[in-house]
């Protein structure tokens, strides 16, 4: 029971960390950026592509394996980063004003792109991160048991590196001269204007550090089932879409915590009913929690702008 | 006679087929306190918003110190030196009061100079001192008005754009805020206040504009059309 709850906040951890690029986008722009799943399937086949060459060219067995994850997890940033920038620029900058539906649509066009570029260019077969190395072997050997819960080091390093990541953008959003003026571009756009604030730098600024985090995450999942493939971003994607609107999109700690949760629940799920109804279980908790809240958990009601 | 600090020339500006504002052409010299009355409706906000480029101008010119500021991005009319106190208010209602002032101060880099003006805010308004670590949203009217001024002088503007200050709220505050509007002057801030309270506008101004249906139709001294049998028919209450 145990062990599983803590397999639910492992990957309840992944969950939140791409949730909070749903939710941070959607704060500033009210659009629900269906093209972030792929980011994170992005950013772990950079992670995994790079992991891979540093195996292949003998430069883990000199380098040792915390040095080269570091390198993949920041390869990993930096090609999600460009490419949120990018897109930004590209799909959804020319559309704003148009409407909702209009960027909502470009969203599911980009997303489409993407994991069709990846499938052309990558195969449609899963690439793996380099296990039979040795220095996986010896990593991987390791792990810490107390009663009943057993803790492997891929786990604990996943859980370590999301609550860093969490507390690091919280610690930004509330105390930066950016991050407060995130929040007051996400409350009023025209007055974030007004103070002499550049909403398109600020805009943009959440789509990298949106796209960065789902990286992370992308790479971290690719470490946990040791593999990456094309379409890996549709059903995480959805999900932490759903952890985002749990916990009431828009907020912050909101879609920490939305993520947490679904992963419990799932794990719950699992141990106490089904396994193969996992997903049942995730979509299932949204529906009865937007019947009870339709604002989500931590979700403000906000008058309507007009 | 220099260049006026804010020329209006000309300007039209319609939302969708409906015509905001005619052919307006309104002066604000330097350190005047300039002030726009009308009924609802006139075309008092789409002015002030034709200024800070909010609504883009379908024709005439809008110039800020002798250059052209038409098409110009808000943020940037905004780092030229006009700040504008919109209608409503518009706190960050999420924010904290300090969070608020700070991004009033958004364009300014240096954290002392920040916090001295942060000081001489909370001098001017002492309620805002006491409420500093609460959000906005949670202030009553008048400190919400207080800290919408309070904002935007973080910034130390050439130019102050207030629209409709009392809306809404108390006398006594009224009268607060009017008295620090007036001390503005002194400080040489030049203020474009548009007011439906005609009376306090037109005591305060040293000129006014009267607005009808998107035209010009007087100006004046604020003494003048205060004195003016029919400004005192149509906005006064006789």
């Amino acid at each position: 029971m145990i062990q599983t709850l803590w397999d639910g906040f492992v990957q309840g951890a992944l969950y939140a960390v791409v949730a909070l690029g749903y939710t941070m986008v959607y704060g500033i722009l009210m659009l629900i950026n269906f093209a972030h799943g792929e980011v994170m399937m992005l950013g772990a086949y950079a992670g995994v592509v790079t992991l891979a060459g540093l195996a292949g060219s003998g430069a883990m067995a000199s380098l040792g394996l915390p040095l080269c994850l570091c390198g993949a997890v920041l390869a990993s940033m930096g090609v999600a980063a460009c490419y949120g920038f990018v897109v930004e620029r590209v799909a959804y900058r020319p559309l704003r004003g148009a409407g909702s539906l209009s960027p909502l649509i470009s969203a599911i066009g980009v997303s489409i792109v993407l994991q069709n570029f990846v499938m052309l260019t990558q195969g449609n077969a899963p690439i793996y991160v380099p296990g039979a190395d040795k220095a996986w072997q010896d990593a991987l050997t390791g792990g810490w048991t107390a009663g009943p819960l057993s803790v492997q080091p891929t786990d604990a390093l996943i859980v370590a590196v999301c609550v860093l990541l969490m507390a690091g953008l919280w610690l930004f959003v509330q105390k930066t001269r950016i991050g407060t003026a995130m929040r007051a571009t996400s409350q009023d756009r025209v007055m974030a204007r007004l103070v002499g604030i550049d909403v398109d730098r600020v805009i943009s600024a959440t789509f990298v550090i949106g796209s960065a985090l789902a990286a992370v995450a992308g790479v971290l999942t690719s470490l946990l089932t040791m593999q990456a493939k094309f379409d890996m971003g549709f059903l995480l994607g959805m999900k932490a879409f759903v952890a985002a609107v749990l916990g009431g999109i828009g907020n912050i700690p909101g879609a920490m915590l939305g993520g947490l949760l679904l992963g419990l629940v799932e794990a719950a799920g699992i141990y106490g009913l089904r396994a193969d109804y996992k997903d049942v279980y995730a979509f299932g908790l949204l529906l009865v929690v937007l019947i009870a809240r339709p604002r989500g958990l931590l979700g403000e009601r906000v008058a309507e702008k007009v | 006679m220099t260049a006026p600090l804010l020329e209006l020339r000309s300007v039209s500006a319609s939302y969708g087929p409906i015509r905001a504002l005619k052919d307006v052409t309104l002066r604000v010299g330097r350190g005047e306190i300039v002030a726009l009355i009308g009924a609802n409706g006139a075309g008092k906000t789409s002015a002030l918003m034709t200024i800070s480029q909010i609504v883009r101008a379908s024709a005439g010119d809008v110039l800020f110190d002798g250059r052209s500021i038409l098409g110009m991005p808000p943020d940037r009319v905004t780092a030229a030196g006009i700040c504008h106190v919109p209608e409503g208010r518009r706190i960050f209602a999420r924010l904290t009061v300090e969070e608020n002032l700070r991004m009033g101060a958004f364009l300014v880099r240096d954290a002392a100079v920040v916090a001295a003006r942060m000081e001489a805010a909370f001098a001017v308004f002492p309620r805002l001192r006491e409420r500093r670590m609460q959000t906005g949203g949670t202030l009553s009217g008048g400190e919400q008005q207080m800290l919408a001024i309070a904002r935007a002088l973080m910034l130390e503007p050439k130019l102050l754009l207030l629209d409709e200050p009392s809306l809404g709220l108390a006398p006594l505050i009224v009268r607060q805020i009017f008295d620090v509007v007036a001390d503005l002057r002194r400080r040489g801030v030049t203020v474009l206040l548009v007011e439906q309270n005609a009376r306090m506008a037109l005591r305060l101004a040293d000129r006014a504009y009267v607005l009808e249906t998107g035209e010009i139709r007087r100006e004046g001294p604020g003494a003048e059309l205060l004195d003016d049998p029919a400004i005192r028919e149509a906005y006064l209450g006789g």
